[in-house]
């Protein structure tokens, strides 16, 4: 199939992949080349630890405000003390709720992006904030987003990088760990998480919903028609072409248009309009904001200095401080078992969106291989399912769905299919407890995916109660009748 | 400046070209091909056409008949004999019927003083209002009280007291409770009358402007939370509360006559249900209640965004309206007794639900998601 070419070909553009005894990358792709580059004993290149450090700063503080703003909109509250159930994600049964000490983990995940914003501590912090974070993640699958999961990723990473060897508490603390060069694929490693992020958000978009039918833009802008000065435009047809177009080139090229220092202040513009438009526009929380600062990962080292440098100034640091000269080396072992690990880690990255392949059926309809994708905004995807659940012993009753969901809840599994089957087993073990005899479960759904008209989403006639969820082909899934080409 | 990666973008447009190719031949397409009308997705004009010709004559009607329902109301407990009491039953049918027409605008101040909760939550409490009685007070604000008062309450009390008229009149004159008997039902009717008037002079006193200017469609505005009540109105109490529940289509299919609305005086179910259901056509056509023609509203807003069933190009408010259609049909064939028509005809009352359910997945997937109306109230990245 044409696509996969493509993608492969993408692909091939983007990987830069780190391998154990790799050799120096060619300098086209480097933008530290006019940055001293000492040398190990491996001819492993090294680069300044300063976009790291920057990195380390902001991506902590973004994140320990996301957690203050998560905390004070209440949804620690709504969306994780609340619910009455919740729908962990598959291999994940054992992510349990923690009621109100929900909040201790938010107090935890939050003191430790502070810590890794400052360096403090940063090995423990950094391990506990990626725990921390992915354990809130996991605890429901209806508060699923990409840049979670990217989130999460990204402290992943951070726990192996030596983000604190530079401008961080710990480095002040211990002059001897102190460094202003690192190894090369530290920096490397971020900058291609954040490539495969795009390159697939925007592989994603080659399907003709998204290109030659602008769906679901269509949808979604001209409910802005009533925006200051341009809301008209979201009106005409035209608009919602020129937004899905751009969108889609502007996610396949951005990575490399970044890593390109003559297009890089260019493309920055571009981060900054694209994701700044899609906060104005979409309900998307703090999204667009990381993926801008984010961004800034791409800039040259002599950026980053400056950034420190006006830093410390203005937090009177002497520069002594900053002036270090140290390079930062990893034991050769422990470097050869982390760039082990990240081969692995990019290896993963790679293969588990292309998962989608070997499930039958239209991928937006089943989303069998849907998650963990960069597959956003793609879908306007509304849904009503209406759980009905008898025995053989006469008894019958159709659920009301608020009882046991909050709305939220019930909206994302009105419209995914494992959700719908977790919800089933849950009626079936409650409906067992209040006295039915193997009790039988049935769903009335109607989902209207993109636009087209709603249709049952689940084969009305299976018994849920009997289905068990897995990595195969759901064949309970009431097949779309219609393609939506490309990826 | 290099800003664009050609080579990327000819590989791209290459595959777009493919794609392009590839697809022409696809028969169902989804929907909108029709340019976007700008007149008819002005939120602003439809909102209007809304407050100002279908929500404020609504209630100004209400409240001429919730009104008159007073006035006989006064004349009843003032003098109780069976003249004043087919007067003020036949004023409490013009009132409850009234409200059919304006239960469904769950928005503003309704929603934030939960109107609904104090006119027609059924079934009536009988054994609740005669503790009430009884006890010679209690609170009518808090939720176990909803279903001692409002149009429910007092159809226990008009019609449910005795089975002739005349032993009515008596448990208001002669039994011994009969003081404070009247006494409850002036508390009901000064409780309707000062729950009615809250929300009403809300409405003519700014939060007409307040919800015409709210034109975005988050979900803290007046389009997503007028079409959020208005499909609610539809599912829960329309379809769950007159038919699904008394037919025991939602249940365990046993019958539940006496979960009936208008449960004692009987004959004027079907009616009211129909009333209801007409209430809900009209809103979705934009039919003014002043002059009868019909203006912006969610009929020409979806029309203008050109939502399509994408198989056979039928614009989806003719879908939505073949189905109203069809529910008002089979409503017309069952018997005013919906009392009667449970125990005797239930399955027409069961297939009246089952049309009423085609109409709620309609309204509630098909008609808010292209209108994109979002039901989240927390972040979401579109997946």
């Amino acid at each position: 199939m044409m696509g996969t070419e493509i993608s492969l070909r993408f692909m091939a553009h983007g990987l830069q992949l780190p391998k154990p005894g790799f050799s120096a990358p060619d300098g086209s792709v480097q933008p530290t080349t006019q940055i001293h580059k000492p040398k190990t004993e491996n001819d492993k290149p090294f680069t300044a630890a300063a976009p790291l450090a920057v990195f380390r700063i902001l991506f902590g503080l973004m994140l320990f405000g996301s957690i203050v703003r998560f905390w004070s909109k209440g949804w620690i509250n709504e969306l994780y003390i609340q619910p009455r159930y919740f729908f962990p994600f598959y291999g994940f049964e054992f992510v349990q709720p923690l009621g109100v000490y929900t909040y201790l983990l938010f107090t935890l995940c939050g003191l430790s992006a502070l810590l890794v914003a400052i360096g403090f501590l940063y090995r423990i912090a950094s391990i506990s904030l990626f725990f921390s974070f992915t354990y809130i993640e996991l605890i429901d699958k209806s508060t699923y987003l990409n840049h979670y999961y990217f989130t999460s990723m990204v402290c992943l990473l951070l726990i192996f990088l030596p983000a604190h060897a530079y401008f961080s508490v710990d480095a002040y603390r211990r002059p001897g760990l102190a460094a202003r060069h690192i190894p090369v694929w530290c920096l490397d490693a971020l900058k291609l998480f954040v490539a495969f992020l795009y390159v697939y958000a925007g592989l994603a978009k080659l399907n003709s919903d998204w290109l030659l039918h602008a769906l679901p833009l269509r949808i979604w802008l001209p409910a802005h028609n009533d925006f200051p000065i341009v809301g008209f435009l979201f009106n005409y047809t035209w608009v919602p072409y020129v937004f899905s177009w751009f969108g889609c080139l502007y996610d396949v090229s951005i990575p490399f248009l970044l890593w390109n220092a003559r297009t890089r202040p260019w493309a920055y513009v571009a981060v900054v309009v694209f994701h700044g438009l899609t906060a104005l526009l979409f309900p998307i929380g703090m999204f667009p904001y990381i993926m801008i600062v984010t961004a800034l990962i791409f800039f040259s080292p002599g950026f980053h200095q400056r950034i420190i440098r006006q830093l410390s100034v203005s937090l009177a640091i002497p520069a002594t401080f900053w002036e270090v000269q140290r390079t930062y080396r990893y034991p050769a072992f422990r470097e050869r078992i982390i760039l082990g690990f990240l081969t692995l880690f990019f290896l993963f990255q790679l293969l588990f969106p292309l998962r989608y392949l070997l499930y039958p059926g239209e991928l937006f309809w089943t989303e069998e291989g849907y998650r963990f994708s960069w597959r956003v905004m793609l879908m306007e995807k509304a849904g009503y399912a209406q759980f009905t659940v008898k025995d053989d012993a006469g008894h019958q009753t159709i659920v009301n769905n608020t009882r046991f969901l909050t709305p939220l809840q019930e909206k994302m599994m009105a419209t995914q299919p494992d959700m719908i089957l977790q919800y089933a087993h849950l009626l079936r073990d409650h409906y067992r407890r209040q006295g039915f005899v193997n009790p039988q479960v049935y769903v009335d759904s109607y989902v209207a995916l993109n636009g087209r008209l709603g249709k049952p989403l689940i084969d009305p006639t299976t018994n849920l109660a009997n289905e068990q969820d897995s990595f195969r082909h759901k064949t309970w899934i009431t097949p779309l009748n219609d393609t939506i080409y490309g990826f | 400046m290099n800003l664009f990666n050609y080579k990327h973008l000819a590989l791209i447009a290459a595959f777009v070209t493919a794609l392009w190719a590839c697809s022409g031949g696809g028969t169902d397409n989804p929907t909108p091909v029709n340019p976007t009308d700008q007149a008819g997705s002005n939120r602003k004009a439809m909102l209007t056409n809304i407050a100002d010709n279908i929500i404020l004559p609504s209630y100004a009607n209400f409240k001429t008949k919730l009104d008159g329902m007073l006035i006989k109301s006064d004349a009843f407990t003032a003098k109780p004999d069976k003249t004043t009491l087919a007067d003020f039953r036949q004023a409490w049918v013009e009132a409850y019927t009234e409200w059919q027409k304006v239960e469904l605008f769950d928005v503003g101040p309704a929603e934030q003083y939960t109107l609904r909760n104090f006119f027609n939550i059924y079934p009536t409490n009988a054994a609740g209002i005669e503790e009430y009685i009884t006890a010679g007070t209690g609170a009518l604000d808090v939720a176990s009280s909803y279903p001692k008062q409002g149009f429910p309450a007092l159809d226990y009390l008009l019609n449910g007291l005795g089975t002739t008229d005349d032993a009515i009149v008596a448990r208001y004159t002669t039994a011994p409770d009969a003081a404070k008997r009247i006494a409850y039902l002036k508390r009901l009717t000064t409780q309707m009358n000062t729950q009615f008037t809250t929300v009403y002079s809300a409405w003519t006193t700014g939060y007409r402007d307040t919800f015409i200017d709210c034109t975005a469609l988050n979900a803290g505005c007046s389009t997503s939370k007028l079409v959020n009540s208005y499909v609610l109105n539809y599912e829960r109490y329309i379809r769950s509360g007159k038919f699904g529940i008394p037919s025991g289509a939602m249940t365990n299919g046993t019958v539940a006559p006496g979960t009936v609305e208008g449960l004692y005086k009987k004959d004027i179910s079907r009616m009211l249900a129909q009333t209801a259901h007409q209430a809900s056509v009209d809103f979705f056509n934009g039919k003014s209640v002043k002059t009868g023609e019909e203006g912006p509203s969610l009929k020409s807003y979806l029309n203008a965004l050109g939502t399509k069933d994408g198989s056979q190009g039928t614009l989806v408010t003719t879908l939505i309206n073949n189905q109203f259609t069809a529910i008002t049909q089979q409503l017309a064939t069952l018997k005013p007794n919906l009392y009667n028509e449970v125990q005797t005809n239930n399955a027409a009352m069961v297939e009246t639900y089952t049309q009423m359910q085609k109409i709620t997945r309609m309204l509630k997937v098909d008609m808010t998601t292209a209108m994109s109306i979002t039901i989240t109230y927390t972040d979401n990245d579109g997946d």
